[in-house]
């Protein structure tokens, strides 16, 4: 890791190469290397990871002075509808359920170095099937019709993934883009689906997609949250287990680790990557179809409300671990719910929204900052007397006019 | 040129004024400890040849001077000052011009363009540029034509715009990284010529060649590095002859562990007839091979690098498809079958890359010693992870693997360690077959004799070995017969007993004489 932006000592006048007069102040400057880290311990990372958002925190206050708000006041707001109080924190188990199953669903395919970009589309897709079916079986009791529209959405979500999963398995197209682009093909069928065939014909004039069967709903956990966050935590534990403790996780590790070695070892990286994709898509699937019958009383277009999105940054600030995602989604989920609610504060939305998204970045830049060490190096070969009078002629003592020869030219 | 502030250099060779001094430089890469204590002392006005054979470290050292790597450990002087390259522009700034073995032009800009590409002076016209460089070309006796395009040019030529380059940027030091490889004897006489030119202005080039009578006619000053420890720097190639050389590149090979006489008269393990392949290219790169192992017995494959022998390994490991011929693996058919039902049919592979294809860097000690063995550690759906440690501990204790916890990533350990483990875990299933390709490379002395003394053990146990090697003292030493691959052909079988390395080396470069061109 050197400094790419360090131009070279100017001590060595090259005949034909002209002045640019530049980076005589580096001279004797003492400056940071970035050097990777051979292996970074956990704890480390749930320390870095909190320095991250203090950090966020105390320039998120600098803002909040600027825009004229008391951060005081509005930290302790914050802190206070997201996690004082039972019903604060049901609200947020609300928000960190999508994200966790969200975050759960980029893990699983980022542990084999996968990248679902697209959960918000499964999601909309496997709620999209789940109200489907509640539509055509809304007479079944509810336990069995709700067990039913979570496999449907499950369904939904694999649906979505086939595609891109064969195309990256066999074809090697990037995942990334099928995926995505596949977000704006399922919200749109929503649209289309309130508009046109699914219609409540009672909705006069508006576009409004018939309502759930009121058996179609999720028990209450308590307060505001549904027992949906219970089967993110039963999931997250079961991907757990596969991941550290089978022989197929154990595959999918070595495929997303080392795929030479898993070539070598005799494991099918195709098979491992469908594994690994239209699991991802079922689980988005899955979460999408918990949202709906957990929050909503019909499908609409806005469900999946960028959880599907904001799963990705979960999983990766959770380094596609499963702890990480379960944390990482609770933290989420209560900067969002205090993002909110300090909007009744006066402070506006978007600074609500910079605020979030600082803390985010906070912890994001701490994790990454954690696989490195910073060194200071300084330039060995320029003695801090260059700065100093004129020490005779010494080697290397060229007159900064001779500049430098310019880094780009490099002839190697 | 002269070191500007500074006094001039006096014209003419070998003033004794030391330009470059590289002291104790060690370089580490994943697994492979490519430099280790090696030194290089230039002088203003000497062409220093810098010998070793493959893997000895020349390249890492001069890639290090170069600023193209950052050396773990050791010291660079340049015109008697401690310097740090953190890019190969502060070694360009210092003086160092390298040429690489590939070269770095554009190929549609023209040979001036390429020249001053970056570095153009700003107070000059075009006109007056070419002729600087048409006047820097003359000076040096480089032919070449400044407005001429470089996808025209011959290799040769473009040779000289990579020296032209560096001449430019008034490199005091010109680095060659195997200069006559790419060029015909008519060339390389030519670029002799310039180099000369170049030292006898008080420059400096260091030489890397392991064509010795070449550096002999060329070169005033040589240093010899053997697995990256510099072991010899004479001060003076007068009175030295190519077996000297010869000698100190290759060190005595009494520290070699030999096989047994006896001759084996085992049953064939391995047949292979009329096998093809193709390279990751999709050129043709393995020509209807014919080879037979039998057990009991060590089958040496030399050659240069690059003719074969990677995609032989892989062929017979069952990770390249094969587009025509058969393979009998103790008399079962398994062309065509999966790398994991080789391996069960006895099949063991110790593959060149050990980081990356044998072993996963970034995984546990334990989840790479059960590569091979994970499938039968389940217990029902679940991996029993007490089987999978125990079964790892007992490969680390037999094979003497330094491992300081078995969870930490594979990727920590030592080239010697890592080796120990990846043949330690091939050698778990008793293998009837083993292909090891490289399995001593980069490792150091006592990493190598316990490879060496592993793969003896195999051979007295009945195991047919196919040992593919660039060590040739290795392959002489524990080969019963040596097979020389050239340009994807088994192009000679030879009898270890009964050969010289002479002619093994004829062998590999194609029993010609004459330098093959093109093969870069």
């Amino acid at each position: 890791m050197t400094d790419p932006g360090a131009a070279p000592e100017p001590t060595h006048a090259p005949l034909h190469t002209v002045s640019r007069g530049r980076a005589r102040w580096h001279r004797g400057l003492v400056r940071p290397v970035l050097q990777r880290r051979a292996d970074v311990v956990p704890a480390a990372q749930a320390v870095a990871f909190v320095i991250g958002i203090v950090v966020a925190l105390i320039a998120g206050a600098l803002l909040l002075l600027a825009a004229g708000n008391d951060p005081a006041q509005v930290y302790g707001r914050m802190v206070d509808s997201s996690l004082g109080g039972i019903n604060s924190i049901s609200r947020t188990l609300l928000r960190a359920t999508p994200l966790a199953l969200a975050g759960l669903a980029v893990a699983v395919a980022g542990s084999m170095g996968l990248w679902n970009i697209g959960a918000e589309g499964q999601m909309m897709a496997g709620a999209t099937v789940a109200a489907g079916f509640a539509m055509s079986a809304g007479d079944l009791p509810g336990p069995l019709l709700i067990v039913m529209m979570l496999i449907a959405g499950a369904v939904g979500g694999v649906i979505l993934m086939v595609g891109p999963a064969l195309a990256r398995a066999y074809l090697g197209v990037s995942e990334i883009i099928t995926t995505l682009m596949l977000v704006e093909v399922s919200i749109r069928v929503v649209e289309w689906l309130e508009t046109g065939p699914w219609k409540d014909p009672e909705s006069q004039g508006f576009a409004l997609i018939e309502p759930l069967p009121d058996q179609a709903s999720l028990p209450g956990l308590f307060g505001r949250a549904h027992i949906g966050a219970l089967f993110a935590v039963a999931l997250l534990v079961a991907f757990w287990l596969a991941v550290s403790r089978t022989a197929w996780g154990y595959e999918l590790r070595m495929a997303g680790s080392s795929p030479a070695t898993a070539r070598y070892a005799g494991i099918s990286l195709q098979r491992k990557v469908l594994a690994a994709l239209l699991l991802s898509g079922g689980l988005a699937g899955l979460a999408g179809a918990i949202e709906l019958t957990g929050t909503a009383t019909r499908l609409d277009p806005g469900l999946s409300n960028g959880y599907g999105f904001a799963g990705i940054i979960v999983a990766a600030l959770a380094l596609m671990r499963p702890s990480g995602v379960a944390a990482v989604a609770f933290v989420f989920g209560a900067v969002q719910v205090g993002g909110q609610s300090i909007q009744t504060l006066g402070v506006t939305s978007s600074i609500a929204t910079i605020l979030q998204a600082m803390i985010l970045i906070g912890a994001l830049v701490a994790a990454v900052l954690l696989n490195y060490r910073v060194r200071w190096v300084r330039p060995v070969g320029h003695p801090a007397e260059e700065t100093a009078p004129p020490a005779g002629p010494a080697p290397g003592g060229a007159p900064p006019s001779g500049g430098s020869s310019n880094p780009e030219a490099s002839g190697v | 040129m002269s070191e500007p502030g500074g006094a001039a250099a006096s014209p003419g060779s070998g003033d004794g004024r030391v330009v470059v001094d590289l002291r104790g430089i060690r370089k580490e890469f994943p697994g492979v400890v490519a430099c280790d204590g090696a030194n290089l002392t230039v002088r203003a006005g000497t062409i220093h040849a810098l010998l070793g054979e493959n893997g000895a470290g020349k390249t890492s050292l001069v890639n290090v001077l170069g600023g193209v790597y950052l050396p773990d450990a050791g010291e660079i002087w340049v015109h008697g000052q401690q310097r740090q390259f953190h890019s190969p522009a502060d070694a360009i700034a210092a003086g160092i011009g390298m040429v690489h073995q590939e070269f770095r032009l554009v190929p549609t800009l023209t040979v001036f363009e390429n020249v001053v590409l970056g570095s153009a002076p700003r107070y000059l016209n075009m006109g007056q540029i070419i002729e600087r460089v048409a006047h820097l070309a003359a000076t040096y006796s480089l032919q070449t034509d400044p407005s001429r395009p470089v996808w025209q040019l011959s290799v040769g030529e473009r040779q000289r715009v990579e020296i032209l380059k560096a001449l430019w940027r008034d490199a005091d030091v010109l680095v060659m990284d195997e200069p006559t490889a790419v060029l015909t004897p008519a060339e390389a006489a030519d670029l002799g010529l310039t180099l000369r030119s170049m030292a006898d202005r008080g420059r400096s080039v260091v030489y890397i060649s392991h064509k010795l009578d070449e550096v002999l006619s060329v070169c005033d000053e040589a240093t010899v590095l053997r697995n990256g420890v510099t072991v010899a720097q004479p001060r003076s190639l007068a009175g030295i002859d190519r077996s000297d050389l010869a000698e100190m590149m290759v060190g005595e090979a009494a520290t070699q562990i030999q096989r047994p006489a006896e001759r084996p008269s085992g049953d064939i393990v391995l047949e292979l007839s009329g096998v093809s392949a193709l390279s990751d290219r999709g050129l043709p790169a393995l020509h209807s091979v014919d080879i037979d192992v039998r057990a009991g017995e060590i089958i040496g494959v030399a050659g240069v690098s690059g003719n074969g022998q990677r995609e032989l390994a892989e062929a017979i490991a069952g990770l390249r498809p094969t587009t025509a011929g058969t393979m009998l693996l103790a008399g079962v058919d398994i062309t065509g079958a999966s790398p994991r039902s080789r391996s069960r049919a006895g099949l063991a592979y110790v593959p060149e890359d050990r980081l990356g294809m044998g072993l996963a860097p970034a995984m546990s000690v334990v989840d790479n010693a059960v590569v091979r063995s994970y499938r039968s550690m389940r217990r029902r759906m679940m991996l029993d992870l007490r089987r999978c440690e125990e079964f790892c501990r007992r490969l680390v204790e037999r094979f003497d693997v330094q491992a300081g916890r078995i969870h930490e990533p594979v990727g920590a350990l030592s080239g010697g360690n890592l080796q120990r483990l990846l043949l330690g875990r091939e050698l778990t299933g008793e293998p009837k077959m083993l292909v090891a390709a490289q399995p001593t490379r980069g490792l150091d002395v006592a990493g190598i004799a316990a490879i060496q003394e592993q793969i003896v053990a195999q051979r007295a146990a009945g195991v047919g070995v196919l040992l593919i090697s660039e060590d040739l003292d290795e392959l002489l030493a524990l080969s019963d017969r040596l097979i020389v691959m050239y340009e994807g052909q088994v192009a000679a079988l030879m009898d270890p007993t009964q050969v010289t390395r002479a002619e093994v080396g004829a062998a590999m470069a194609g029993s010609t004489s004459t330098v093959s061109g093109g093969n870069s």
